[in-house]
């Protein structure tokens, strides 16, 4: 999750926050806007960060030398990065999977939760293409022991396995296991993992 | 008409370039202002607290105890006879607030005949005799019975007890409002903080022989307190998270700040790689931002941030008189003032000193007279009296952000000039800039709505935290 999208929820937050009754007129607001100090520095930072993190390598490169802002880490590992991003927003995660270990295996070993999703990924995928009868095989054999360790996992697989049960997977309540939103959740997943690992590599 | 030590811009150029007379590049004079020595970091100073270091000797309840000459650790020098006996003591100073959390332990060395330690926050006005808790606006986590006080003779059941060899902590948690005690490395409970004002860490004992030394942080805790500090921060975090955002909000954000800022190549980059995402990134037209007003004169606001960064201020000029001869017109504006005085620091820059002198005294020397001119000329000027300028209290001038204010004020003025402009204030700054103004103010007033208590939100802060995470 990129800084930037940290930024943006958390003014969303508070927006939606109801807050104690106290009145401020504009004129007082706006007062309280202009004090705030902001350098251009730090807003071409969080900029770059975006880039970075969303895997924009060349916008990142021209943005280096458009605004002389250095991204925080090296974009050489932006590439591998995104290849695994893309795989998973494909529906690919068999090949995701491999990627990601062929990085640095300790990722997905560290991470349960992260490894579970994109299992349940490849689980979504297979009922999405039909193969009913691979997809029940790999539910036995790969989920379900993950669920039993972890009420949780128990409950995203039961979902998942729902989407078995209807005709119609568009209108039914776990439809939206099936959007293009559900990959997109479980790419950006892996992409913060992998971010993580590599800055610790750094450090 | 002006007269000539008329120190308010000129109206008489064209009315595009001020929003109600004020000259719209006054607001980079201010912002170059701003990196100068003179400048106090506002922001630092509002958060600048001081933590408590050690014992307070001076209101403790002498002739029961006695604080060590580090004033680290306290002992019973009594015999406890009733209950307005307490040996109490309070930090020199109260618990600082605007932060996450507070954190401070006590280790019991001696736990004495009855063990009747404790730990906790009191306030200003406590009766130093009792224990922290046995009075209104305190709380105490007390080792003989385990139990907390919090303003009255009978305490909650809260935790296990505690004595010789223990080491206990005593915490506020700001964004739950919460205290949060802790004994030997693990939390043992918590209780909702509805004590308002300055809280001192309290310690007391009570009975012979007890003693205590306390820790405010300058050696390590017993208590993870990092790590108790990232779960917290995670919680915050999880509740953000679960906020759902118009999808590629960010992506139009980040594109409308490099179209403001005329960063050309960069958003022909974004472009090109959003149609080849998975899925490609569509912009919702509904986000508030109409980009006809932003795409004006872009290429050409993009050449001239490029000399400006390269220090090429008379090639900057010549095109700015050639395009957008209204920008500089007025001799007497910010824009030209801030033009004139980035062509002496680049001079300086690069040792041409007779050729500065010389520049300074055709271009420059007629801003003294003018108030609000006159600290940046002088500041300029005196580069001149160092042999290593860029050391000198005026250095601030010669770094690259003093290029950036420059660059950043004539792509201002050149979108001002466009005849569809709205709303000039726009100009100034882009959509990311007002929201991030927006959060950074929002954030300041729901703190003050919280006592004042808690951390804000500092862009500046919240960058260096990730750089330091991800180094």
């Amino acid at each position: 999750m990129s800084l930037f999208w940290i930024v943006i929820r958390q003014l969303a937050e508070i927006e939606a926050m109801a807050m104690s009754k106290k009145v401020i007129t504009r004129e007082e607001w706006e007062k309280k806007l202009n004090d705030v100090k902001i350098r251009k520095e730090d807003m071409n930072k969080l900029v770059m960060n975006f880039l970075v993190t969303e895997g924009y390598v060349e916008a990142a490169e021209k943005f280096r030398m458009e605004s002389g802002t250095e991204p925080d880490i090296d974009l050489a590992t932006i590439t591998d990065r995104m290849a695994v991003k893309k795989a998973v927003q494909c529906g690919n995660v068999e090949d995701a999977i491999e990627k990601v270990n062929d990085l640095n295996p300790e990722i997905l070993d560290t991470n349960p939760q992260l490894f579970f999703h994109l299992q349940q990924q490849r689980l979504i995928e297979l009922i999405r293409n039909g193969k009913v009868e691979e997809a029940l095989e790999f539910a036995q054999e790969e989920l379900a022991p993950r669920g039993e360790e972890n009420q949780s996992f128990l409950e995203e697989l039961e979902r998942t396995v729902a989407l078995l049960a209807f005709e119609d997977v568009s209108n039914c309540p776990v439809g939206e296991l099936l959007d293009m939103s559900q990959r997109l959740k479980t790419a950006s997943e892996v992409n913060a993992a992998i971010l993580t690992s590599q800055s610790h590599e750094k450090g | 008409m002006n007269s000539s030590n008329n120190d308010s811009c000129s109206n008489s150029t064209s009315t595009n370039n001020s929003i109600g007379g004020r000259d719209l590049g006054l607001y980079f004079l201010d912002q170059a202002r701003l990196c100068s020595a003179a400048a106090p970091s506002a922001m630092d100073e509002a958060e600048a607290e001081e933590a408590p270091t050690e014992l307070n000797t001076i209101n403790s309840s002498g002739g029961f105890l006695v604080v060590s000459t580090d004033k680290l650790s306290v002992k019973y020098t009594s015999v406890n006879l009733h209950g307005h006996d307490v040996g109490a003591v309070q930090a020199n100073r109260p618990a600082p607030f605007k932060r996450l959390l507070y954190y401070f332990e006590m280790y019991v060395k001696d736990a004495g005949v009855k063990g009747q330690v404790s730990i906790g926050f009191t306030s200003e006005s406590f009766k130093m005799r009792r224990q922290p808790g046995w009075e209104a606006n305190s709380c105490g986590y007390h080792g003989d019975d385990g139990l907390l006080y919090r303003g009255g003779a009978k305490g909650e059941p809260f935790g296990p007890t505690y004595a010789t060899g223990d080491v206990v902590g005593g915490g506020i948690n700001y964004a739950s409002q919460e205290f949060f005690f802790t004994k030997n490395g693990a939390v043992v409970g918590t209780v909702y903080k509805d004590m308002k004002g300055p809280l001192f860490p309290t310690v007391a004992v009570h009975s012979q022989n007890e003693e205590v030394h306390v820790n405010f942080g300058q050696k390590p805790f017993d208590f993870d307190l990092k790590t108790f500090e990232a779960q917290e921060r995670l919680k915050q975090q999880a509740t953000i998270e679960k906020i759902s955002l118009p999808p590629n909000v960010s992506y139009e954000i980040v594109r409308s700040y490099l179209l403001h800022y005329g960063y050309e190549d960069t958003l022909n980059s974004l472009y090109m790689a959003g149609k080849s995402t998975v899925p490609p990134v569509s912009m919702n037209q509904e986000n508030g931002f109409d980009e006809q007003d932003l795409l004006y004169a872009l290429s050409q606001r993009k050449t001239l941030r490029q000399l400006i960064r390269n220090g090429e201020i008379d090639a900057a000029f010549s095109r700015l008189h050639e395009w957008y001869p209204q920008i500089v017109q007025d001799d007497k504006s910010a824009t030209c003032f801030l033009l004139h005085c980035q062509k002496f620091i680049e001079l300086v820059r690069v040792g041409k000193l007779e050729e500065a002198v010389k520049y300074g005294r055709i271009e420059l020397s007629k801003y003294f007279s003018l108030a609000r001119f006159e600290e940046l000329v002088q500041d300029c000027v005196a580069l001149l009296a160092y042999e290593r300028p860029m050391e000198s209290f005026a250095g601030y001038l010669l770094e690259d952000s003093q290029r950036e204010v420059v660059a950043d004020m004539v792509n201002a003025m050149i979108l001002s000039t466009n005849p569809n402009v709205k709303d000039l204030q726009g100009c100034l700054h882009s959509y990311l800039e007002r929201l991030l103004r927006q959060l950074t103010a929002c954030c300041l007033e729901r703190r003050s709505l919280n006592g004042d208590q808690g951390e804000g939100f500092h862009l500046h802060r919240a960058l260096n935290s990730t750089m330091k995470a991800n180094s």
